[in-house]
């Protein structure tokens, strides 16, 4: 490895090994002056990507993506529920992220690991776009209010006003759902009566760095995998599979629903930074020497989905984050051919 | 998230539908076919294949029809604080499922039996005494259930622990039968489990023609009980050495 044997320190005597595990930080920084990483990447290109899907097949979407070891199984499984009164005609996702133990040595069986809830919340907030759905109805209620003290006057003035924002309202919680990766609404089986519950789960086998990037990925891909089960409606008002039940006569609730439509796919990238240096796709070890990392999300069409530094001893300077945006844009392009040449490969077979 | 906000819905699977119960087993119904077609001794194709976990000391995979496990092997490290002192090692034991392993979600998250039958299973192999005052980690992950679970993880486990290079008798082989009727099937799957009257899982160290756990559930004659045995013991004997070629390959691979 790019050790200069030169200087006359320690570091000469010392194993190349034993001295990476004793003085991690300046093993690091010998390299970063050469501008490469001790695997050989240089510093902004990310580990090699893949993609399988159709990993499980108790599922009825999976994939598993992996980037460098990081390995990441997700599989949607599909159960019917009754809608909320709320939004009769819209189904529902639920996110879930597991590390069982087998991952890392640092997880133990009956003690969930610290970064798990962390990444889930990354995840449903990225996915179901929650963010999205809150400021849009701090808005509504902003304007509400503006209206309401207006229109203390006069009451006939208050109806029409009413109707405004109703009508405010109403768009406003349209624009709201086709905003997101997955169109709510394409999940509804019977309005009012019966909708999809897409339970996803993702279960991180082998953790070694950028988890969110990868169990994203992964995610990304299960509901590109999906295919849902043409179902139909049973004399108890339970929704079954068709061909299991004879009921082939019935005319199936959902025959040509049985993809779901991604719109804007999001894609994303972690960076470390360390001083000047920004280092792209960390391994477990980058991210546990240098502790500042940048999550960028990005859809595939290069808008900016969230931006997340959660703390860290580095202070970028927007130069840097912009840095990272720049990184992440190429990474996008680099996902989506991946993520492209997985779904034809599966058409093929 | 989305399921959390409000109180969480309660769904089900649509394909719950009552399975019909299949063929009965008549005398000598010997027609009957199974699921995927095999016959009535013989074995689903076993794939194994080592260092599927990098962050692991050891760890394997293992696929057999639709069953597919990986294992991860931590350790020998510093026992629990509050464990005795003891100078022989300590074999620690897990596994879980996935919530999408079967086929109705959520079903088996943690496997308490199981991990307990694995420890039981494991512990004649290993010779604990190499590792004095420390604990070995075996993790297992059902990634999906297809039938014969815990003889796969058993298996698994222990190419898992070769991999880490924990020192052990021999490999541990394990595999299942089940009794339908007047017929015995090895190495059952999911759907012939359900409806099984009575199953015999051994394990053994093949080389050594050592058994390390035998369970018996069910109902059973004594000549159906000798003859499971002698189809066991024997589907070990070519389980072992698929996964001594599994073993060698990779070890001829990091040696290239």
């Amino acid at each position: 490895m790019g050790l200069p044997n030169a200087s006359g320190d320690l570091s000469t005597e010392v194993e190349v090994d034993a001295f990476r595990c004793l003085f991690p930080l300046r093993f690091y920084k010998k390299h970063l002056l050469e501008s490469i990483r001790p695997d050989a990447r240089p510093l902004g290109r990310a580990r090699e990507t893949t993609i399988a899907l159709g990993a499980v097949a108790s599922a009825n979407g999976s994939a598993l993506a992996k980037i460098g070891s990081t390995t990441m199984l997700a599989a949607v499984k599909m159960e019917v529920m009754t809608p909320s009164l709320e939004t009769p005609d819209e189904g529902c996702i639920a996110i879930d992220f597991h590390m069982p133990p087998i991952c890392s040595p640092i997880v133990r069986p009956g003690r969930p690991a610290e970064a798990a809830p962390v990444v889930a919340k990354q995840l449903s907030d990225t996915i179901l776009r929650h963010a999205n759905l809150n400021a849009k109805s701090a808005i509504c209620y902003l304007i509400f209010v503006w209206i309401q003290s207006l229109s203390s006057s006069s009451p006939l003035y208050l109806l029409m006003i009413i109707d405004v924002v109703n009508w405010v309202l109403k768009q406003l919680v349209m624009c709201n759902y086709s905003s997101g990766m997955i169109n709510l609404k394409e999940l509804s089986l019977v309005s009012g009566k019966a909708a999809w519950m897409a339970y996803l789960d993702i279960y991180c086998l082998d953790a070694d760095g950028a988890l969110f990037d990868t169990a994203l990925l992964s995610a990304v891909a299960a509901f590109s995998h999906l295919e849902i089960p043409v179902v139909s409606l049973n004399d108890d008002g339970k929704i079954v599979l068709s061909e299991e039940q004879g009921l082939s006569d019935r005319v199936p609730v959902n025959k040509e629903k049985r993809k779901i439509n991604l719109s804007s796919i999001p894609f994303s990238l972690t960076c470390v930074l360390h001083k000047n240096y920004i280092l792209a796709d960390p391994t477990a070890e980058e991210e546990s020497i240098m502790d500042t990392i940048v999550t960028v999300v990005l859809d595939s069409s290069s808008q900016l989905v969230s931006l997340h530094k959660p703390g860290g001893t580095v202070l970028a300077y927007t130069s840097a984050i912009q840095d990272c945006i720049a990184l992440t844009r190429q990474r996008v392009k680099e996902l989506q051919k991946i993520l492209e040449e997985a779904i034809s490969g599966m058409e093929v077979d | 998230m989305a399921a959390k906000l409000g109180s969480a819905p309660v769904t089900y699977s649509p394909n719950l539908g009552q399975k019909t119960r299949p063929p009965i087993f008549k005398d000598n119904d010997l027609d009957w076919v199974r699921p995927d077609g095999r016959g009535f001794h013989q074995c689903r194709p076993a794939f194994f294949r080592t260092g599927a976990v990098n962050s692991a000391s050891g760890s394997a995979y293992a696929e057999l029809g639709s069953t597919k496990v990986i294992v991860s092997v931590f350790g020998p490290r510093e026992s629990k604080k509050a464990m005795m002192y003891s100078d022989t090692g300590r074999l620690n034991c897990n596994v879980s499922y996935t919530t999408f392993a079967t086929p109705v979600r959520g079903q088996g998250s943690d496997h308490k039996e199981f991990s307990s039958m694995l420890h039981k299973a494991l512990e004649g192999a290993i010779m604990l005494e190499t590792f004095p005052k420390t604990t070995v980690d075996v993790f297992a992950l059902v990634l999906e259930s297809g039938g014969s679970d815990l003889p796969v993880v058993i298996s698994c486990a222990s190419l898992a622990l070769a991999d880490a290079g924990i020192m052990m008798y021999d490999l541990v082989a394990a595999v299942s039968v089940s009794c339908l009727g007047k017929n015995l099937v090895i190495d059952p799957v999911l759907e012939e489990e359900s409806y099984q009257d009575g199953s015999l899982m051994l394990t053994c160290m093949p080389s050594r023609y050592e058994v390390t756990q035998l369970t018996f559930t069910g109902e059973w004659s004594t000549p159906d009980i000798n003859e499971a045995m002698q189809l066991c013991l024997d589907a070990c004997n070519k389980l072992g050495k698929v996964m001594r070629t599994c073993l060698k390959e990779a070890a001829s691979a990091s040696q290239e």
